[in-house]
């Protein structure tokens, strides 16, 4: 490493508040000024920029998928205690749907309060108002479930490729597939939804262009990408599962295919395992197996800086809020760390 | 770091006595925690409540290697459990009756994330003395489940002619040399002999003694799955060895089930050691020779057909000249 040891605690350190749960973060989400964070212990935190925690005991089990529902602001969580669970901002939770002893593995929400969520093989969808969900099968167990930005598609990554579900009127449930050899573990649509990204068992994406389905594959990954976000304007497609951000553009007609990725922050010799646009500019955040946490920019301008340097223990969430007013990270031993922004320095 | 968890592997054909076993691993004190991942027809419930249902979903790896395949409910459950990592010490997979123990087996091989938090301790299989012998003629699963075993408890042995246990045995072990095999009568083997054996690493390539049969008797049946020795006294052509193991194992990885091997390569002090599943191999070079014992060179195949593939020719050609 080249950070070995500790060597001092950074300016964003010194001043960020921190707590030590003992359970692995697994997710993070914002909803207005607050960031929350899902624990393997089945709590969710509710982070505040001025130090408090409201603690919800959500769940009996590891949550697995979380969600924000703006339309109620309330937060969806799915677990391995086979339960799905809303949980409001004063941190009181109400079981929304059971599962028995099957996995909730992915949770999703679209801007009109419509929930999904995938258990197995199947995705149940609730429509507000309606009165039962709709139950959608797919011929795998689901590895990702997300809308597209309209909120009128939701796709569903599995093996063999990804369903892309839209409801009609008059002949409710509508499924397409986009196709590809292997094993889909997570989705993701651009913000302008013209592609759709996969993250594959193969450590690579696919993707489709969606106007005519043509397939672009972006490879070279040493691990499996589990977290992505967008950032910019182009956008970008920062990801994990390298030693660097692996930052892929989304301009232009043929988006990535043909180009080379942005690649930056060579901070620490362990894989990047988080990324986080910061909403609204070119920044983005990346944390790394071996605790460290940077801030790095996509035009190379910034040299990276330091947020936190390495603690041994991998980051597991990075999450800021959307107006920039917090932020924070996650470990796999429970540790947290949040501050404003705008003191990160 | 945290240590990798281990998981054991337990196979066994329906009726043979997985639930006992598994019973067993769940109940008796030992001072261990254990998860335990389950396929939905079990035979009979399980009372723990880290007990995890699957659907064994067997997914082709996109990668252009044809027998490589892994157990994508596998991958989505490890990864899961690692967030409540804390509340459990190892990990145990049943697998259906029917099922071929390989997918389970490549995916430590295949997977990264599976490699780094995890590591497969043993492939334990269960076999019904009493049935055995119908079983193998009348389902190939049995035949796989025997070669892939680590340990094979041959189990319900009280309600067998003891007479007919050595013919049992010298069966089992014309498939799979280097399996322990233990007689059981409801699978009452001590559980320290089951767990926590780390059967996979390298290092216990060099422990492990394969046993072979020195009597004819075990071609009395006609097991479509056999094992193959092979020895040179004198060091190999690095070159010429991967050469003819590669193609080999592109070419006929399908029916080689699990190779192990110690190898003196010319030109190295140190033992290389290998050993692998179908197309997918570990390998290292693992200490020097000990002092006075024969450097001998032995690589032995455990798969279908490999009388035909020309084993013995191909490893004397790759003897240094």
């Amino acid at each position: 490493m080249k950070t070995a040891g500790r060597p001092k605690q950074t300016a964003f350190e010194q001043q960020a508040h921190v707590l030590a749960t003992g359970a692995y973060v697994t997710a993070a989400a914002a909803i207005g000024d607050t960031i929350v964070v899902a624990h393997g212990d089945g709590c969710l935190r509710l982070l505040h920029g001025d130090g408090e925690v409201v603690v919800a005991d959500a769940h009996r089990g590891a949550i697995l998928s979380l969600a924000v529902d703006a339309s109620s602001a309330t937060l969806i969580s799915g677990a391995d205690d086979g339960r799905v669970v809303e949980t409001d901002l004063k941190g009181t939770s109400r079981e929304w749907a059971a599962f028995g002893s099957r996995w909730v593995d992915h949770v999703a929400v679209n801007g009109s309060g419509v929930r999904a969520c995938a258990s197995g093989r199947e995705v149940h969808v609730w429509r507000p108002g309606a009165p039962r969900p709709d139950v959608l099968e797919h011929p795998s167990s689901v590895g990702g479930l997300a809308f597209s930005p309209s909120g009128n598609r939701l796709a569903v990554a599995h093996y063999g490729g990804v369903s892309i579900w839209q409801r009609r009127a008059k002949r409710g449930w509508q499924r397409s597939q986009l196709s590809w050899a292997g094993s889909h573990i997570g989705v993701t649509w651009s913000p302008n939804g013209q592609y759709l990204i996969s993250s594959m068992q193969e450590c690579a994406l696919h993707g489709w262009r969606m106007r005519d389905q043509t397939d672009m594959a972006m490879s070279g990954y040493f691990t499996k990408v589990r977290s992505w976000d967008w950032c910019g304007d182009e956008p970008y497609l920062l990801t994990s599962g390298s030693a660097l951000p692996v930052c892929w553009p989304f301009d232009g007609a043929r988006g990535p295919m043909g180009r080379k990725p942005l690649t930056q922050g060579n901070l620490t010799d362990g894989a990047v395992t988080q990324v986080c646009g910061l909403p609204g500019t070119r920044a983005f955040l990346a944390g790394y197996q071996d605790g460290s946490v940077a801030l790095l920019d996509l035009d190379g301008a910034e040299p990276v800086h330091v947020l936190r340097y390495a603690t041994g223990v991998e980051v597991t969430a990075l999450k800021t809020t959307s107006g920039l007013e917090l932020l924070a990270v996650g470990d796999a031993d429970g540790h947290l760390l949040w501050s404003q922004l705008s003191r990160a320095g | 770091m945290r240590p990798n968890i281990p998981v054991t592997l337990l196979t066994g054909f329906l009726g043979a006595g997985k639930t006992t076993l598994l019973n067993r691993i769940l109940t008796e004190q030992h001072g261990r925690k254990y998860a335990v991942i389950v396929n939905e027809f079990g035979e009979t419930g399980i009372d723990n409540d880290l007990v995890v249902d699957a659907d064994e979903e067997v997914f082709e790896m996109n990668n252009g290697c044809i027998c490589c395949t892994v157990r994508g409910d596998l991958i989505r459950i490890f990864s899961g459990l690692m967030k409540r990592a804390d509340s459990f010490d190892a990990i145990v997979v049943e697998t259906t009756g029917l099922a071929d123990p390989a997918p389970v087996v490549q995916t430590f091989f295949v997977d990264p994330e599976v490699a780094e938090k995890t590591a497969l301790d043993a492939v334990i299989t269960v076999v019904d003395a009493v049935h055995l012998e119908a079983q193998l003629d009348a389902h190939h699963e049995v035949e796989e489940q025997i070669a892939f075993a680590d340990i094979v408890l041959l189990n319900k042995v009280d309600l067998v002619d003891s007479q007919s246990l050595p013919g049992l045995e010298r069966r089992i072990r014309a498939m799979n040399p280097y399996a322990r095999i233990l007689q059981t009568s409801r699978c009452d083997a001590p559980l320290e002999a089951l767990l926590e054996q780390h059967a996979f690493k390298l290092e216990r390539v060099l422990e492990v003694e394969p046993t072979f049969l020195e009597d004819d008797h075990a071609h009395e049946h006609d097991d479509e799955i056999s094992s193959v020795s092979l020895s040179a006294d004198r060091p190999l052509d690095p070159d010429r060895f991967q050469d003819w193991f590669g193609t080999l194992l592109m070419r006929h990885g399908p029916d080689i089930l699990r190779a192990k091997g110690i190898l003196e390569l010319a030109g190295e002090e140190r033992r290389y050691v290998i050993q692998g599943v179908h197309m997918l191999m570990h390998s290292d070079h693992l200490g020097p020779w000990p002092d006075g014992s024969p450097r001998l060179s032995r690589l032995v195949f455990i798969g279908r057909g490999l009388q035909s593939l020309g084993l013995e020719a191909g490893f004397a050609d790759c003897v240094a000249t």
